[in-house]
């Protein structure tokens, strides 16, 4: 069973691994996008493809409240749309020039991505942070079962060395799934960095189970 | 100082890089690594018998690593570069100048073989990367818990300087590095430094330049 990869929102990265005037790439199952955040804190995600001549525009900067295309600079609002074109600094670009928004929103400290707006809200595990994301060369059952996690709503559940956590898994490319670990809000920093241990070694052993068949 | 330099190589840009982060003054003498070859050749075989370059050159006193000159440029010129304060931030140093060579051989690999016509194994280079790249990125979350931007602590050390320039060129071996928040965050403080240079591969922050647009309004 394979639920998180059915849900209307896509989990992309922790909100504290985009901080204010930085721009990363990300996936969607409609194809890769790049996320970022205005100097002002405010976040956006969009096609991660310049419509001039196609550079990924994760590859970009963000100055003030526009993203700028790293090859010719072409600047983008938030909304998509196409401020300045700076080898034209006198021509107010076209509005047919966008550079495919996504809808992006930020809950429980994790950013969700979104073709269209769903109806639905983001999942929200209550009491618990994210502590970290990683990308696992394996699929999700692989994961399940070199955590040995059982299905909370939405989520895997596991519990390693008296700490409780949470997994949020989905998929990136069919080959890959990308995971947020999330930990119930009062653990310890100590409890913290076991956890992040944890998961190398659990993102190994899914990797071998999916790779050769493994079991546990 | 005189250093042999190639433009594309990770390893001498580590040394002009702190050099230009401390204030060291470096003579540059560059070297035509490709196609000419000229680290084989008699002159630099001399200094090198191994017969690669850098080659850090100060008087009568040569060095051929480049973790050593890391080491000297910092002793010599700003000693809180070299990580010393405590035993532990000393260990902690020497073993990620250690980690770098393993980012060398792997990430340096897989470039070489895809850049530059090398021979080795390509899937075995960039599995062993990708192997380095999820320890680095696990300790660099490790530092962040602990509030610190840097491999050994707040403060950037010989150690950051040692291991980022093949991080940062991975995309040229084929290797991806998105899957990394905390390596991107770390290469993002590093790339703020004030007297931070470019390589080849590897640019400035643009946003931390003035935008050209607004000076033109400004004028």
């Amino acid at each position: 069973m394979t639920h998180t990869l059915s849900l209307p929102w896509t989990p992309v990265a922790l909100s504290s691994d985009v901080p204010p005037g930085t721009v990363i790439p990300a996936k969607l199952s409609s194809g890769p996008i790049a996320v970022w955040r205005t100097q002002s804190g405010h976040l956006s995600a969009n096609g991660d493809r310049c419509p001039h001549r196609g550079m990924r525009l994760s590859h970009g900067f963000v100055r003030g409240e526009t993203l700028s295309c790293i090859y010719h600079g072409w600047r983008f609002a938030d909304d998509g749309s196409c401020t300045h074109i700076p080898a034209h600094p006198n021509l107010t670009p076209p509005s047919a020039i966008k550079c495919n928004p996504r809808q992006a929103k930020e809950s429980g400290g994790v950013i969700w991505v979104a073709d269209e707006l769903p109806d639905e809200e983001p999942v929200f595990f209550e009491g618990y942070k994210p502590l970290r994301s990683l990308v696992v060369a394996a699929d999700e059952t692989s994961v399940r079962e070199a955590t040995q996690a059982t299905d909370v709503d939405s989520g895997l559940a596991v519990n390693h060395a008296g700490t409780d956590i949470r997994l949020l898994v989905s998929d990136l490319d069919g080959e890959q799934v990308f995971v947020i670990l999330l930990l119930a809000e009062n653990t310890s920093p100590e409890a913290c960095v076991s956890a992040s241990r944890w998961a190398e070694v659990m993102r190994q052993k899914a990797e071998r189970i999916c790779n050769h068949g493994e079991t546990t | 100082m005189k250093l042999y330099d190639y433009i594309l190589s990770p390893s001498c840009y580590k040394v002009r890089l702190l050099a230009s982060l401390i204030g060291a003054k470096l003579d540059l003498q560059s070297v035509d690594f490709h196609p000419g070859q000229e680290h084989k050749g008699d002159a630099l075989l001399t200094l090198n018998p191994a017969g690669a370059i850098p080659i850090l050159e100060d008087g009568a006193f040569v060095l051929t690593e480049s973790s050593a000159m890391l080491a000297y440029l910092a002793a010599t010129t700003a000693p809180e570069w070299e990580g010393r304060e405590t035993p532990d931030m000393s260990a902690k140093v020497q073993q990620w100048l250690a980690f770098s060579h393993r980012l060398t051989a792997s990430l340096g690999g897989a470039r070489l073989v895809e850049m530059l016509h090398g021979n080795g194994d390509l899937d075995a280079l960039q599995g062993a990367g990708i192997a380095a790249l999820r320890e680095l990125e696990a300790a660099l979350f490790e530092q962040r818990l602990a509030g610190q931007s840097f491999l050994v602590g707040e403060q950037p050390t010989i150690a950051d300087i040692a291991c980022f320039p093949y991080v940062a060129l991975a995309p040229d071996g084929s290797i991806t590095l998105d899957p990394y928040p905390s390596i991107r965050l770390w290469m993002r403080a590093i790339r703020s430094l004030p007297g931070f240079i470019e390589m080849p591969g590897i640019h400035r922050l643009h946003d931390l330049v003035p935008d050209p647009q607004s000076s033109k309004e400004d004028h």
